[in-house]
């Protein structure tokens, strides 16, 4: 949703006062796909009933959540969706839902349309089924994929394509870009390939590197900051995180996102983290409820007291303005909430070289480049901490 | 003739926050946003009260004059029925979910 002044304040009110204006409800992590990027684990242990769901959404539009993200997992395999769904638009929640489409008939998109539904996004790997469907491992999803999107179009629903971007399609950029013009509807591609919220780190491996990267950053449609770009005919940027919202505000600059702050995700066994890219327990709604976990956890108030200007490393960057530094994958891969990672300096160099700075170097690579150069120069002259040329390096920090 | 209810258009989502309701529109996800006393006329409008109903109530919990609250809500309810964000309640009866 573009930024209006309306939404702005809103987005600033809640922050201020700490109210879950936006919620990421997965009711399933089972699914009819097993796309080999995918985080989690598809068996079943438990899922929140419908009773249960029922009960937090109560809880949910009590504390004032008006944004409702629905996901998975694949949300069309629980058999009682479209009971919650009708609830929560009893409730008058705004809702998005996230699937991979598959189980979308001409005669549900119709039923999302009067149940009010905003937005519906889409998972697209490629325009080419094969490598859609080799990522997915289901053949012929893509097809099906594209004829529940026009099943939507047809009933004037919102869709949005995603594409995550990982080894297996990276050249699929641009086709998928053409196909999203074709059908008429916005897409977001997703640079961020997530460990496993276990904490499995084997995802990884599916990354791209900076460099293999270079053809979509440095893409003018894509990046209007690139020399002799053009302006996005979209209200959100073509490149970035298909797990964000896509509200932006001025509310967010000292904060490292809206995780905690205005927003929160719910799994299906009712857990509560910051973020599905925050897998951190804050607490549980079989046992407690939603306004015990948002306003009395620890963890949440851990997660709420960060403040980009006090991150020990990120906030001496001098690139920072090209970072998209993800505090939950700061926790995932670095293991410090507030640390840095190595794949977003990575990709700030990247973006602020493609920008026109000259050889960018990210502060955790200063630091690590002035241990490295410490410790070869400790190596050959013990005692350098003496020597005024190294006093000027700025000391070490864990991270 | 009876003046008819005012109803909610039962496809917008919408939420009280602070005393402040914010209204979205799921077909152009065009974001609305009441002041208080409008928020406050916004809420008496369950499909079971007129304006002239609404306005009583307005008058009461605003401590204002009756003929003032009562052109205000009609001023706020014209302008939030050109918008379909509230229906009179005849013609909502037939497109209402749930």
């Amino acid at each position: 949703m573009a930024e209006t002044p309306v939404m702005d304040r809103l987005i600033r009110r809640t922050v201020e006062q700490h109210l879950p204006l936006n919620v990421h409800f997965d009711l399933t992590y089972r699914c009819n796909e097993r796309c080999v990027h995918c985080y989690l684990d598809h068996e079943d242990y438990g899922e929140v009933t419908t009773a249960e769901v029922k009960a937090v959404l109560d809880q949910l539009a009590a504390v004032g959540t008006l944004f409702l993200t629905f996901s998975g997992g694949e949300i069309f395999l629980r058999k009682d969706f479209f009971e919650l769904l009708e609830y929560a638009r009893q409730l008058h929640f705004d809702v998005s839902l996230k699937t991979n489409a598959l189980l979308v008939t001409a005669e549900r998109a119709t039923r999302l349309r009067a149940l009010g539904v905003r937005r519906i996004q889409i998972s697209i790997y490629s325009a080419d089924p094969v490598v859609h469907d080799a990522i997915t491992k289901v053949r012929g999803s893509f097809e099906r994929s594209l004829r529940a999107i026009r099943f939507l179009k047809t009933q004037g629903l919102q869709v949005k394509i995603a594409c995550p971007l990982m080894k297996q399609n990276l050249t699929a950029f641009r086709s998928v870009q053409q196909l999203a013009e074709e059908l008429g509807v916005p897409y977001i591609l997703d640079l961020t390939i997530t460990p496993k919220i276990d904490g499995d780190m084997t995802l990884l491996a599916l990354r791209n590197t900076g460099h293999d990267l270079l053809p979509v950053l440095q893409d003018p449609v894509l990046n209007p900051r690139v020399k002799g770009g053009q302006e996005v005919m979209q209200s959100v940027p073509a490149v970035g995180s298909a797990v964000s919202s896509g509200l932006e505000s001025s509310a967010y600059d000292d904060i490292p996102c809206s995780a905690g702050h205005n927003s929160c995700y719910i799994s299906p066994y009712g857990d509560v983290y910051p973020c599905v890219q925050m897998p951190m327990p804050t607490g549980n709604l079989r046992q407690q409820r939603f306004e015990e976990v948002w306003y009395g956890s620890g963890e949440m108030r851990r997660v709420q007291s960060v403040r980009e200007s006090q991150l020990p490393v990120c906030s001496t960057c001098s690139i920072r303005q090209y970072c998209e530094r993800c505090p939950g994958l700061a926790q995932m891969e670095g293991g410090d909430l507030l640390g840095a990672y190595e794949r977003a300096c990575e990709l700030a160099e990247l973006n602020a070289r493609l920008a026109g700075v000259e050889h960018p170097v990210s502060a955790l690579h200063q630091q690590q480049r002035a241990a490295k150069f410490n410790g070869t120069f400790s190596a050959v002259l013990p005692g350098t901490g003496s020597i005024p040329g190294l006093v000027r390096i700025a000391p070490m920090r864990a991270t | 003739m009876t003046e008819p209810r005012l109803v909610h258009n039962p496809l917008l989502a919408w939420r009280a926050i602070e005393g402040e309701v914010v209204i979205i529109s799921p077909e152009d996800s065009v974001v609305h946003e009441l002041n208080a006393t409008a928020s406050f006329v916004w809420m008496q409008a369950n499909g079971e009260r007129t304006p002239e109903e609404i306005a009583v109530l307005l008058a009461a919990e605003y401590e204002v004059a009756p003929e003032e609250a009562l052109a205000d809500t009609r001023e706020l309810v014209a302008h939030l029925e050109a918008k379909r964000l509230l229906l009179s309640s005849p013609a909502a009866e037939g497109s209402r979910h749930g």
